[in-house]
């Protein structure tokens, strides 16, 4: 069995499990092989138990794992349509150090060729985020109409990636994030005003 | 840490405004602010009774946190979905993606917008 690992952020393998006991893994470690669908905590592994060093578990959100590259003849499978993101935004190729070809020759070897192995289908790109919770209560809470427009580009997030435009999704993304800001500072803004216009209106 | 320390500090901030809201009646109390839309048009915003839903809620009037404001009542539980989903999302990029499509994104800023319009007309 050939394991993938995924440790701190770093991506190593093909290795077997002689090779694992090399690498000083500490229960930090991501785990995928073949078959697996996703990948999983070396700690949840049961034939890698007493092969890594047990820390403490803050690296979860820190360090997510990145997905291994799929497969360079594999076809696109339905999942990739859905406008879901690689783990983490750049695809795992581009981490390689530049002009490597020699290193990713034999992990094309190693990879399953025929698409009938479960590898994770990732597409390329992640979807960036769309704000939509933080523009919802900012819109609610806060200055209505700043929040309206902040909903709208959070709208344009997935209308702009799902048509393919990666870079005017993130622009939309960076836009709702700051009408969702704008529309928090004038409602702060706009906080003593409530306590001041009802004074005023009673006289 | 930075990210734990930060929830921290929300969740006690969250703690404090609860028992605030659980606390004070804001209908009655002077204590909280009033809409400044409201007393300068005399319209409603889409969250005016917000303050008075969640004081209701906390003290576990549901029927009537609806009649506050009841788009505030279908809200909340979509943001916290919201959030949870994109802290996830790293694990379960699938709820993420099933959270943030077009057409319903575009459906709640309809709604809000409706929600603003009619409210003002019917008087919810």
């Amino acid at each position: 069995m050939q394991y993938w690992i995924n440790h701190n952020g770093v991506q190593s393998g093909p290795v077997d499990i002689d090779g694992l006991k090399d690498l000083a893994l500490t229960s930090r470690a991501y785990v995928w092989h073949e078959g697996m669908t996703d990948w999983v905590k070396i700690t949840e592994v049961p034939e890698l138990q007493g092969l890594y060093e047990v820390v403490a578990d803050d690296a979860e959100v820190e360090t997510p794992p990145i997905p291994p590259v799929e497969p360079v003849a594999q076809e696109p499978q339905p999942e990739a349509a859905v406008p879901e993101e690689a783990v983490v935004g750049t695809p795992y190729r581009s981490a390689e150090p530049q002009g490597e070809a020699a290193i990713q020759q034999p992990q094309q070897a190693v990879w399953p060729q025929d698409g009938s192995a479960a590898a994770p289908v990732q597409p390329a790109a992640k979807c960036p985020p769309t704000n939509l919770a933080w523009a919802i209560f900012s819109t609610i809470c806060c200055c209505l109409p700043a929040g309206v427009v902040s909903i709208i580009y959070a709208v344009k997030v997935t209308n702009k990636f799902n048509a393919g435009d990666i870079e005017g999704a993130e622009r939309a993304s960076e836009i709702s994030a700051w009408w969702c800001i704008a529309s928090f500072v004038l409602g702060i803004i706009s906080l003593p005003f409530g306590y001041l216009l009802p004074l005023l209106g009673a006289e | 840490m930075r990210r734990s320390l930060l929830l921290v500090v929300a969740g006690l901030v969250m703690l404090v405004l609860g028992f605030i809201y659980y606390a004070l009646d804001p209908s009655t109390s002077d204590a909280f602010p009033r809409c400044s839309f409201l007393s300068l048009t005399g319209y409603k915003c889409p969250g005016c009774g917000g303050q008075r839903a969640v004081h209701a809620l906390l003290n576990g009037d549901v029927a009537g946190a609806f009649r506050f404001n009841a788009l505030l009542m279908i809200a909340v539980p979509w943001m916290g979905l919201c959030l949870f989903a994109e802290s996830r999302r790293t694990r379960n990029p699938r709820l993420y993606a099933r959270l943030n499509p077009e057409l319903l994104m575009s459906l709640f800023l309809a709604l809000t917008l409706s929600w603003w319009l009619l409210r003002n007309i019917f008087d919810w």
